[in-house]
């Protein structure tokens, strides 16, 4: 207990040294509105009011498709988070600790992890046996919904997510202040940050003409060791599945500033169908932020339902479809973004016709680089693609 | 569809038949071989008892069966049976089947002929009862009151002759009916021991004390006096007097009268169900009046103090109600009353029958009014009887049952059963089969709670005051209503071993102990108890063949917020008490142990233990939602010093003005922890005045029954 007290004492003493580091614009608005935050719960108390936070809710239902920009935008639907309400309060305390925690930040000019955040915040409640998060899975929501509460961008409150994503081509860029020739990676490729704002990271030259975005590690690799992109001049990214918003922003910017065309190569499944969903028209989490990461106009281009027939491939590689797999499946062919799409909906319901789903990897059984010598090739030639 | 199901049930019953059949046959041909195995040892035998000098005759078995025994041979032998020589051999029958029943047997008669007695003189009843071993499986019982007294030359009669009493032949509430109780557990202990029983009776403080030994003469059913040359022993009141009770050893607590009887007996003590100890707890309960002083065989002393300070009602002797009375006992009523009418007859006889009365049965019967009972004949007698039957009569007064009533109910259960709610409910009196009787129910709840509350300190006080081996033992015998199971389970809880000794507990092991106690839910898998009481005497066996015990699994006390399952006893922290005042109880078999089901008692039954419940559902509902709402509480003020800080951390406000505010919120909304709601919701002023009365709401740890002190303090006095 005195323990407790003298470390947070400390706390107070290392938050009064780092309150010297200098707040840049950006960062004083992020500061006004957490402080907005704190004092709308000492001006509810004063009332004997209950303190409670009104949080644009992030569900399938407050989502809008927007025909016209073709990307999906936040409603407006709200969900009220009350301290003195049984099934909230935990998750009040949760959202005012964060916010402390990104005060804490921005005051000492520093940046942390998601998962830095979760310990920073970590601790026994006092004469309980309770921890205020028990794992990053419950930190990891309450940040987002500090992020459309106070309508900030995770990197504006200090924030990153862990890196997952790589770029390869033929593209030179400024990163933190270190100029970086994407063509000359080696095996590894640039790791994409988290954070690839203007502010630090910018674009020097670029002579790809397309950009391949593919889905997973494996078949990134065997398209950096066939050289794919210097024999078609792109750049080659992959995000881990589905892509974290760093390599999100970073493909809007290159395709935005740069006018690079993007294509995607994922796997025929309702998984590989969301990750282009979400790259072309944002996520329904985060579709307050599918302004500056969606792209409209990326395209599909593979794996497609008909390929098992097109490309002969042998029965081995048919992935039988799931009770879930079907249900997603038919969820994502009613999302209105797929809804209208004739072609989309033929090749789901091919899909589900087939009973089965094809990986990318499944072309290795043809041969080791059909992938990159022939199908991407082909495609790309036909302009077989869906939109 | 009613097609199949016969078939099925046809199909059924071949099943069965056939699975009996092999088995039906297996045994008839063990019955055909065993005899035959051992025939000749069971016909030698046979031979051997009835035909002593014959053996010759051994051979000629296949010839005319020869008499065994003439008429005249028969009749030498044939002669009165005396009670007592039937009660010696079928003791069974009073209640002294094993020494352990023997012994529970004998207190109880003492202790109940002591408060028939002191009730029926007007006087506070005030018992000891101590109970000595003597080694060998023996031990000495002796019950003392501040009664009024026995007359000198009734003592060996009471107490040294079966059948002779003054209760049995009038229509009156008491305790003991037959007047066999405490002379049979006499004849027990003469037969057992062979040491006579002392009886030392004092009339007042002027008079001399009688003192008799005494053992009853079986074959006669006649009283023995051993001392004072078949005379008994005067002791003068005087100074003297005491040094003669000391100088031979008699056992007497000074008293001005009262009267004390001492038999020694081979029996068993234990403790738990059927024990003596239940026993004199139970009876403190249905007769809040009465004081008793309790000395068991390890001598620890245990008090039951008086909780009310008045006698209860005197009951009064009623005359028999014509439904009650069966033909036979109708015609020695008739043979009684030699010089009088009939009409005359029936109206000095029964209680409710009038002039106008007696002419209507008369005119049923087809009797004149004016016909003297000396004419009366079977044949007129039963059709007397037919007409009574025929005849409308209102219903006995019932005036003449003393119920405990509410207000005792409830400070005796409260005194000895640890609780925080009690409830108590009086029928009016109701009749069976002519007798008036009445049914009283009190309900205590929520006994084990105290637990929860005990402190540190506390804990180790009691810790180091017990005398417990075991910590087990410890548990059940210092909080009262704790069982076995429960105590287990806190054991468990606190990793601690079973058969650790309490003294040898370490301060974290304590500690480990105190938390586990805290948490472990002494109430689950806990049973309602059941007090069963007829005539304010503890029934304690035989629960399953009793009325009581149905009427209680009858009950529906799901509707009462308590978990039952189908034809079983409610779970529960809840005991139940069921009085069954009546002039005649009507019991199962001669040694009392159950209530007969007639179903006007059971229907009274049902009323009186839905009234209880009723007002036990409404408290154990608030109580839950009072409960509910301080979980919440709980659970707000966990988060609102975090809140406190961070929010504080952030805008630089007073961190602790903000977390007074955030409290006080916090109270307010949940305000309902704090007010008495009402079953709808909604709250109201005094919560008793919406239970009614006779409801009594304490604070758990304050029942007087919780915690059971060990007795080193009295001990040290002694």
């Amino acid at each position: 207990m005195a323990n407790k007290q003298i470390r947070r004492k400390r706390g107070a003493v290392a938050e009064a040294k780092a309150a010297a580091a200098k707040l840049t614009p950006r960062d004083k608005k992020t500061m006004g509105s957490i402080v907005g935050l704190a004092d709308g719960v000492v001006s509810a108390a004063e009332k004997r009011k209950d303190p409670f936070v009104d949080i644009p809710s992030r569900t399938l239902a407050n989502v809008r498709y927007s025909p016209r920009k073709r990307i999906i935008e936040m409603g407006n639907s709200t969900n009220r988070r009350q301290l003195f309400d049984l099934s909230q309060a935990k998750a009040y305390m949760q959202t005012m600790l964060v916010a402390s925690g990104c005060k804490r930040l921005l005051n000492q000019g520093k940046t942390t992890s998601l998962r830095g955040l979760f310990y920073m915040l970590k601790h026994t409640i006092d004469g309980t046996k309770e921890n205020t998060f028990d794992d990053q899975d419950q930190c990891d929501p309450v940040i987002e919904d500090i992020e459309v509460l106070l309508n900030t961008l995770r990197e504006e409150l200090h924030l990153y997510a862990s890196n997952r994503g790589t770029l390869v081509g033929p593209i030179t860029l400024v990163d933190s202040g270190d100029t970086i020739d994407c063509s000359r990676m080696g095996s590894g490729g640039y790791n994409i940050p988290s954070i690839v704002e203007p502010d630090v990271m910018q674009f020097v030259k670029c002579d790809a003409k397309f950009i391949l975005h593919v889905e997973k590690d494996t078949v990134w690799r065997r398209f950096n060791e066939d050289k794919f992109w210097r024999k078609h001049n792109c750049l080659l990214t992959h995000g881990m599945g589905q892509p974290p918003r760093g390599v999100r922003r970073l493909l809007n910017r290159l395709h935005n500033e740069l006018q690079l065309p993007i294509y995607c190569l994922l796997d025929n499944d309702p998984w590989g169908y969301y990750i282009y969903s979400v790259i072309k028209q944002g996520s329904i989490n985060l579709a307050f932020e599918s302004q500056r990461m969606a792209i409209p106009d990326v395209r599909y281009l593979g794996l497609r339902s008909k390929d098992f027939e097109r490309c002969q491939l042998s029965d081995g590689v048919k992935i039988a479809l799931n009770e879930t797999d079907r249900k997603r499946a038919k969820q994502i062919a009613g999302y209105p973004w797929f809804a209208k799409k004739r072609d989309w909906q033929r090749e789901i319901e091919k899909m589900l016709k087939n009973d089965f789903k094809l990986e990318v990897e499944s072309l290795i059984s043809k041969d080791i680089s059909y992938v990159t010598e022939e199908y991407v090739p082909a495609r790309l030639a036909d302009q077989d693609w869906l939109d | 569809m009613a097609v199949k199901r016969s078939k099925k049930v046809r199909n059924r019953a071949s099943q069965t038949r056939t699975r009996k059949g092999p088995a039906r046959a297996r045994r008839a041909t063990r019955a055909d071989v065993e005899p035959s195995k051992n025939g000749d040892a069971v016909a030698e035998s046979a031979e051997s008892v009835d035909g002593a000098g014959d053996v010759e005759s051994n051979g000629a078995v296949a010839a005319a069966p020869r008499r065994r025994a003439t008429a005249q041979s028969m009749a030498a032998k044939q002669r009165d049976i005396s009670v007592s020589e039937f009660f010696a051999k079928n003791r069974h029958l009073l209640g002294f089947d094993n020494p352990r029943k023997a012994l529970l047997t004998t207190v109880k008669e003492a202790v109940d002929n002591s408060l028939d007695a002191c009730e029926e003189a007007g006087i506070l009843p005030e018992i000891w009862v101590h109970i000595e071993a003597t080694g060998n499986d023996r031990y000495k019982v002796g019950v003392q009151d501040n009664g009024p007294g026995i007359l000198k030359k009734q003592i060996p009669l009471i107490f040294g002759k079966l059948l002779y009493g003054s209760k049995f032949h009038r229509l009156r509430q008491s305790r003991g009916q037959q007047g066999i109780g405490i002379s049979a557990a006499g004849m027990y202990g003469v037969q057992t021991t062979g040491k006579p029983v002392k009886i030392l009776s004092k009339v007042s403080i002027k008079k001399p004390a009688h003192y008799y030994e005494i053992q009853i003469d079986t074959k006669k059913n006649q009283p023995q006096i051993l001392n004072g040359r078949g005379e008994g022993v005067d002791i003068p009141p005087s100074q003297k007097g005491k040094e003669y009770v000391e100088k031979h050893g008699i056992e007497w607590v000074h008293q001005p009268h009262g009267t004390r009887v001492t038999i020694e007996l081979q029996a068993k003590f234990v403790r738990g169900r059927g024990s003596v100890d239940e026993y004199l707890e139970q009876t403190a309960i249905a007769n809040p009046h009465v004081a008793l002083h309790y000395v068991d065989p390890d001598g620890n002393p245990r008090d039951y103090p008086r909780s009310a300070d008045r006698l209860p009602e005197e009951p009064k002797e009623i005359k028999p109600h014509p439904y009650g009375v069966e033909l036979g006992r109708l015609i020695t009523l008739l043979h009684d009353a030699p010089n009088s009418t009939v009409a005359q007859f029936l109206t000095t006889t029964f209680s409710r029958v009038t002039s106008h009365v007696a002419r209507k049965i008369c005119n049923t019967a087809k009797i004149s009014t004016r016909a003297s009972t000396r004419r009366i004949g079977r044949k007129e007698a039963d059709s007397l009887y037919q007409a009574i039957q025929a005849t409308k009569i209102s219903s006995p007064a019932t005036d003449c049952i003393s119920p405990i009533g509410e207000e005792l109910i409830l400070k005796g259960l409260h005194h000895v059963v640890p609780g925080e709610f009690y409830a108590a409910a009086t029928r009016p009196p109701a009749v069976y089969r002519g007798n008036p009787f009445q049914i009283e129910v009190g309900i205590a709840y929520g006994g084990q709670a105290a637990m929860q509350y005990v402190t540190k300190e506390l804990l180790r006080e009691l810790i180091e005051e017990t005398d417990a081996r075991t910590i087990r033992q410890f548990f059940i015998h210092t909080f009262n209503g704790l069982g076995n199971e429960a105590a287990d389970r806190i054991i468990k809880e606190s990793q601690l071993a079973t058969r650790q000794s309490p003294s040898s507990l370490k301060p974290k092991e304590i500690e480990r102990l105190l938390t586990a106690m805290k948490d472990v839910n002494v109430s689950e898998g806990q049973t309602m108890e059941v007090l069963r009481y007829a005539n304010r005497v503890p029934l304690q066996f035989s629960p399953a063949s009793c009325a009581i015990t149905q009427s209680v699994i009858g009950t529906n006390w799901r509707s009462y917020h308590l978990s039952q399952s189908r034809g079983a006893l409610p779970k529960g922290p809840v005991t139940v008490m069921v009085h069954v005042a009546s002039v005649w109880v009507p019991f199962t078999s001669e040694s009392k142990e159950a209530i007969a089901s007639y179903p006007e008692i059971q229907k009274e039954l049902r009323l009186a233990l839905q009234a209880v419940g009723r007002k036990l559902g409404m408290y154990v509902r608030r109580r839950r939602k009072v409960k509910q709402q301080s979980d919440r509480r709980q659970v707000f003020l966990r988060y609102l010093g975090e809140v406190a800080t961070a929010v504080s951390d952030i805008n630089g406000r007073d961190r602790a003005a903000l977390y007074d505010q955030l409290i006080s919120v916090a109270k307010k909304r949940t305000a309902d922890a704090d007010v008495k709601l009402d079953d709808r919701g909604r709250p109201i002023e005094d919560a008793d005045l919406e239970l009614g009365e006779n409801v009594l709401i304490v604070d758990p740890m304050e029942a007087p029954a919780t915690i059971n002190r060990a007795p080193a303090a009295v001990e040290e006095t002694e």
